[in-house]
């Protein structure tokens, strides 16, 4: 996807260009850097000064060419932050206004309704009036509509921010799972780390407007441009981990590391699927240079320093244990420890400190 | 209250005119003010101006515009006559005086309810492959309805009002073109007080029901 774009908004100008292969690309950023402006450009709302967008190598918009389709042609299925379900429509007739697209313009197989809405579990939901969902079920049937769309790309618009956290927690396995059953590309807007690190494989950070950093989430969020954009309670850890055992008794269950490591987490009952996502706070990981003996926490894990990055008295510091870990210190602890690359550390983790989705 | 053929006549020949006026102007009205809603073009504040100029201008004045332009003596009067369709002095005349008047009221009511639908639902509509056509249908008109017909009661009430530019169009002859505010007028001056009064309670009960009407749709459509 190729998305180069000057817009002028009324405190900076948009001015975007990048080239990127992803299925689920985040586009993150704090509120008001031009996260939606750039998404409503995508789908043809809005007007580009100058630029040039092209999917799968056909050409939405140029400058150059004279090109600009419009929103109707563009096959981009829209799911804005509010939402934006008809509220005179039942649940049913919204999910269904934009299947009568002849899906060859945009994709070789339709996508059925029955399919979307086991998926996104709506089936109980149908005849109910839109105005009588809670959030998340006005989320979910949204998303069901643009994905009947049968579009070329579904563009997500922070489709969790007005949810509670409870509720996130529940919506982020149904937008993984439209990831991996439905395999429409996706760009997804938001300012939440968690949901970049868990849905993206592709990452592109803008602020006020401009591109600070893009590239693979983990890597692209390490560097110093990226940590000193991230509020204070938002850098987190996420591994794909194998389900290995549950002991309820002990209240803690068993998972492994891609790399062979296993750590402990608190219980849940075997999921269904044996992969699953895990996630702990950089704020949440002990640094120790000798192995800590008599401590209550469950996971302590040996490891090497790769890498310190400081900025304004605090370090992230990332080591590698099988799998890398972030850990962010004060750059007093980095002095009294002498971390340094290379340092033999060893990561200490509560087992309640790690949540999974 | 037994109501004499007269008033019965008057009453029903207001009502139906005024109810002609308001289906013949809804459609136009409609798509005016979804032009003004909606979209941007040249010289859009000097059409809105003048569509909304005869709900300022003395009607009389507005009236005697229409008779200019309609009167036999003008090339599109004597056009009209040629193909044999009269508008002065009868009952047409009474139906172009009401749309002309009422007019500007329908199309700033329905305005404002266009411009209270919130352009996104239409512009989502759009990705998901909707024709224009079928996000006015389906969308636009839908989600604006109350205020329009709210418009069109607020309209029809304006035209049953019409007085100075019906007289001046369509003159005020009993029986043919004598609409319940010209009859009063007639009735006053003739020294028919009671039967003036009689139509005085009629109109203000119309205009009441439809005022009531509109305010209440107008009312119901906000907090949807």
């Amino acid at each position: 996807m190729l998305l180069r774009c000057q817009i002028p908004l009324p405190h900076f100008d948009l001015d975007v260009d990048v080239a990127f292969d992803a299925r689920v690309a985040s586009i993150f950023g704090p509120s008001g850097s031009g996260k939606t402006t750039l998404l409503d450009a995508i789908a043809g709302l809005r007007d580009i000064t100058a630029g040039e967008i092209e999917i799968d190598g056909s050409t939405l918009f140029s400058s150059a060419r004279g090109i600009n389709r419009t929103p109707r042609e563009r096959g981009i299925g829209y799911v804005p932050q509010e939402g934006a379900l008809f509220p005179h429509l039942s649940v049913r007739k919204n999910i269904l206004f934009g299947a009568g697209r002849s899906a060859d313009i945009s994709r070789s197989k339709s996508i059925s309704v029955e399919h979307v809405v086991n998926v996104l579990e709506i089936g109980s939901l149908l005849d109910r009036p839109v105005t009588k969902l809670s959030g998340g079920e006005a989320q979910r049937v949204a998303l069901a509509r643009a994905i009947l769309s049968q579009p070329r790309l579904l563009l997500l618009d922070e489709p969790l921010a007005s949810l509670d956290i409870g509720l996130k927690e529940k919506i982020l396995p149904y937008l993984a799972r439209v990831r991996d059953e439905f395999r429409i590309p996706m760009i997804y807007v938001t300012h939440n780390l968690t949901e970049v690190l868990t849905l993206a494989d592709w990452v592109l950070m803008i602020r006020q407007g401009r591109l600070v950093t893009q590239g693979v989430p983990k890597e692209a969020l390490r560097s110093m441009h990226a940590i000193m954009q991230l509020p204070e309670d938002q850098f987190e850890n996420v591994f794909t981990v194998t389900f290995v055992e549950s002991d309820p008794e002990a209240g803690r269950t068993k998972v492994r590391l891609q790399a062979g490591q296993e750590l402990f987490i608190p219980y849940l009952p075997r999921p269904g699927n044996d992969t699953i996502q895990i996630r702990i706070s950089a704020d949440d990981i002990l640094v120790a240079i000798k192995r800590p003996e008599g401590i209550s926490a469950g996971n302590v894990l040996p490891g090497t320093v790769r890498r310190i990055d400081a900025i304004d008295g605090q370090a992230m510091v990332t080591v590698s244990a099988g799998d890398d870990f972030y850990a962010r210190l004060t750059a007093s602890a980095v002095k009294r420890l002498g971390l340094v690359e290379e340092t033999p550390v060893f990561l200490i983790m509560k087992t309640r400190s790690f949540r999974s989705l | 209250m037994i109501l004499s053929f007269e008033t019965w006549h008057i009453t029903v020949f207001s009502l139906s005119v005024g109810l002609a006026s308001t289906l013949l102007i809804l459609p136009f009205g409609i798509a005016m003010a979804w032009l003004f809603a909606r979209k941007e073009w040249p010289l859009k504040s000097v059409v809105e101006t003048i569509v909304l100029l005869p709900l300022v201008m003395p009607p009389v004045s507005t009236g005697l515009i229409l008779l200019k332009i309609f009167g036999r003596r003008s090339p599109f009067g004597q056009w009209l006559y040629d193909r044999g369709v009269e508008i002065v002095f009868n009952w047409k005349g009474v139906l172009i005086a009401m749309a002309v008047m009422s007019f500007p009221l329908l199309v700033r009511s329905v305005r404002t309810s266009f411009s209270e639908v919130n352009p996104r639902f239409e512009q989502i509509a759009a990705t998901l492959g909707a024709s224009s056509l079928r996000i006015f249908f389906v969308i636009t008109i839908p989600l604006a309805y109350k205020g329009i017909i709210a418009g069109a009661l607020l309209a029809f009430s304006r035209a049953l009002g019409e007085f100075g530019a019906t007289i001046l169009l369509a003159g005020n002859i009993p029986g043919k073109t004598q609409t319940l505010s010209l009859a009063i007028y007639s009735f006053v001056q003739l020294g028919k007080d009671s039967a003036a009064y009689t139509l005085l309670g009629i109109t203000v009960a119309l205009a009441f029901l439809f005022v009531w009407c509109s305010e209440w749709l107008l009312r119901s459509a906000k907090k949807t």
